[in-house]
């Protein structure tokens, strides 16, 4: 696996050669929110929009150019285990949906669908990134919990790949403090998360609620971006940077204890991943959650190992600043 | 941003003062294009074996064991004193098996005791035992006053799930200073509908390494197999899995180690199933039977015997031509 990751790192390095100058086609956009205290997302496209954006702040708009790139924006019951139907099923037919060039609720469309060559980009914050690794890691025949709800093998076939943005890979230390219920300083947490309902059990640490247990790698790479701009008080109940709900750990998909501290000199590489492939790393961004996934805080970027930012033409030393003022969503819209 | 954030962004800002920041004004963005043709490279590579069975590298830790392996919950302390970890023996346990409960009080700084140590195990319907740790070096605690909790549970009878239900395990240790610290791990109660009677037969087929794995269903439904094959030597090679619709009775599983992974490793037989995962994934939880280690070992097999022609997994490599196609 190493001796792999050194050709493909090769290969990227003179991809990225290659490519200077070239002009590229766009793929279409598809937007999955995350962890949600009401089902309002699931019932109305309007707040499955806005979960996207903060005032004048809109993330689906930085990462469309504009709205240049096509796009979709899926609602789903955020109140829900990420495995359910009316999580999981929901996200995963929209999906084919927006492959099929249906409009979403906003009457936004792929333009290109997948018969006609399209190509499709998961962008996916917090818990939409659970719901994702269980979608694509059930997409075969041969999987635990194949199609389990949903058409999960054609999101897999026609998703290129996915992005993540402080996805609860490995649950969350905020989910864990909300069901403890113990701890007043995670109290903070609770504007976030609220309470335990079934979505926030399904979220937590430990071993027998984690997607890992119960899904296989993913058909398509998941490609892993966290924020470490802490949130005082909040941060005082996670382990490592975090983003003030997701630590490192879980937001970087890492083996071993969800809860283990990583920064961003030492989180888990390419090769120490929760499964033994489909996982990569981007970058850390300063920002909060909040900030990952509504463009408002335009900040810090620094490398982790392995990477996607090459310095002299290699991989960045981890913890190097690579930007000093760049939202995750402004990233997403610079690697298309 | 709020004012909490600002805070914490004026603290972080001061750690980073400490922290090899670069002078990197001019690192130039990743290009357009070429991440896609990176993850294309990517699929291309993986679409030489079928999702069922893929190799591993040398060195690799073997996946399917990994996953069955508990893992510590920690939360800390603040500003540096005590944390608690809390773990069980295993991920999942069997409806009429005991599992050991752990609780762990670290400090880096300075001897932080717990006087005693408790714990609640709990559903979503609330609260279905109680229990109490101890450092005393009987079973389940492995030597005394080495800061080490442990407790053996008995779930109660009538808690049987008719397929897998998860258990929290709230913890709290009142520390001798008074101050307490609390944890949350858990573990899933089990009852699989099969298990595996461990009879197993292995053959080529097409190039590739069958093994054959009996189960006893004693009620239909969807079950998951899944397996790592070791050399003698004791290095992970590869993996496989398979899933099928049972009905009652004897049945067999077949799990097909793609021929390549023993061409890409030089390795041939006799080789070890070296762990096996098996469950019961009729439903959501799903049912898992306890990790088997060192099921089986293969009959000799020369290279040649197996197929060194890549899968070519087309839906991989149609999405790597779509990518290099942006």
């Amino acid at each position: 696996m190493a001796g792999r990751r050194f050709i493909l790192g090769a290969l990227f390095t003179l991809a990225l050669a290659a490519a200077a100058g070239q002009a590229v086609a766009q793929p279409c956009l598809i937007f999955v929110h995350g962890k949600q205290t009401d089902t309002n997302t699931y019932t109305s496209y309007t707040s499955a929009r806005n979960y996207w954006v903060n005032g004048t702040h809109d993330f689906v708009k930085t990462a469309t150019k504009n709205f240049a790139t096509p796009y979709y924006v899926v609602g789903y019951n955020g109140t829900r285990p990420y495995w359910e139907a009316q999580s999981a099923g929901e996200v995963a037919n929209e999906i084919v949906a927006a492959t099929n060039g249906i409009a979403d609720g906003g009457g936004h469309r792929c333009t290109k669908t997948y018969a006609q060559g399209g190509t499709f980009w998961i962008i996916a914050h917090s818990m939409g990134g659970t719901v994702m690794d269980w979608i694509l890691g059930n997409n075969d025949a041969s999987d635990p919990n194949f199609n389990f709800n949903g058409p999960y093998d054609q999101v897999a076939q026609r998703a290129s790949m996915v992005i993540t943005t402080g996805g609860a890979h490995r649950g969350s230390q905020g989910a864990d403090a909300v069901c403890l219920q113990g701890n007043v300083l995670c109290s903070f947490i609770a504007i976030f998360i609220q309470s335990c309902d079934d979505a926030t059990y399904w979220l937590r640490s430990s071993d027998d609620v984690q997607v890992r247990t119960y899904a296989n790698a993913p058909a398509k790479t998941i490609w892993l971006t966290a924020g470490y701009e802490a949130i005082f008080g909040s941060s005082a109940c996670l382990n490592g940077e975090d983003d003030g709900v997701v630590q490192y750990a879980s937001s970087f998909a890492c083996s071993g204890s969800a809860t283990a501290s990583y920064d961003n000199t030492n989180v888990c590489n390419n090769s120490n991943k929760q499964e033994a492939s489909g996982f990569a790393n981007l970058d850390g961004a300063a920002e909060n959650h909040s900030d990952e996934r509504d463009d408002s805080d335009s900040d810090t970027r620094r490398a982790v190992p392995t990477g996607i930012w090459t310095c002299s033409g290699v991989t960045c030393a981890p913890n190097t600043v690579v930007q000093s003022s760049m939202t995750t969503a402004r990233f997403i819209s610079i690697l298309y | 941003m709020s004012i909490l954030n600002r805070l914490a962004v004026t603290s972080l800002g001061l750690c980073a003062l400490a922290a090899p920041v670069l002078a990197q004004a001019q690192i130039p963005a990743p290009d357009a294009g070429a991440f896609a043709r990176h993850a294309a490279a990517e699929y291309r590579q993986l679409a030489r074996y079928p999702e069922s069975s893929r190799v591993l590298a040398p060195g690799a830790i073997d996946p399917i064991r990994e996953k069955r392996m508990p893992t510590k919950q920690t939360v800390r302390g603040p500003e540096g004193t005590a944390s608690l970890s809390v773990w069980a023996s295993k991920v999942s346990v069997e409806v009429g098996k005991p599992v050991d409960l752990f609780a762990q009080i670290s400090s880096p700084a300075r001897p932080a005791l717990p006087l005693e140590v408790t714990g609640e195990i709990a559903n979503a319907a609330g609260i279905v035992a109680q229990v109490t740790y101890h450092d005393d070096g009987k079973a389940p605690d492995v030597k005394a006053a080495d800061g080490i909790w442990s407790v053996r549970l008995a779930m109660p009878a009538g808690l049987e799930p008719e397929s897998a239900e998860s258990y929290m395990v709230r913890v709290k240790a009142r520390l001798l200073d008074g101050d307490v610290r609390e944890s949350a791990g858990g573990f899933l109660y089990s009852n699989p509908a099969a298990h595996l009677t461990g009879r197993y037969r292995d053959s080529i087929v097409d190039g590739n390494l069958v093994i054959a794995a009996q189960v006893d269903v004693k009620e239909a439904g969807r079950f998951h197999l899944a397996g790592t094959l070791y050399t003698l030597k004791g290095e992970p090679v590869g993996t496989a899995q398979a899933a099928a619709q049972l009905q009652p009775g004897r049945q067999w599983i077949n799990l097909s180690f793609y021929g390549l992974m023993f061409h890409d490793r030089n390795v041939a037989g006799p080789f070890r199933l070296g762990s096996l995962a098996f469950s019961t994934t009729s439903r959501m939880p799903n049912a898992l039977n306890d990790l088997v280690e060192n099921a089986y070992v293969t009959k000799p097999f020369k290279l040649a015997v197996m197929t060194a022609r890549p899968f070519g997994d087309v839906k991989l490599l149609d999405a790597a031509a779509r990518l290099e196609a942006e």
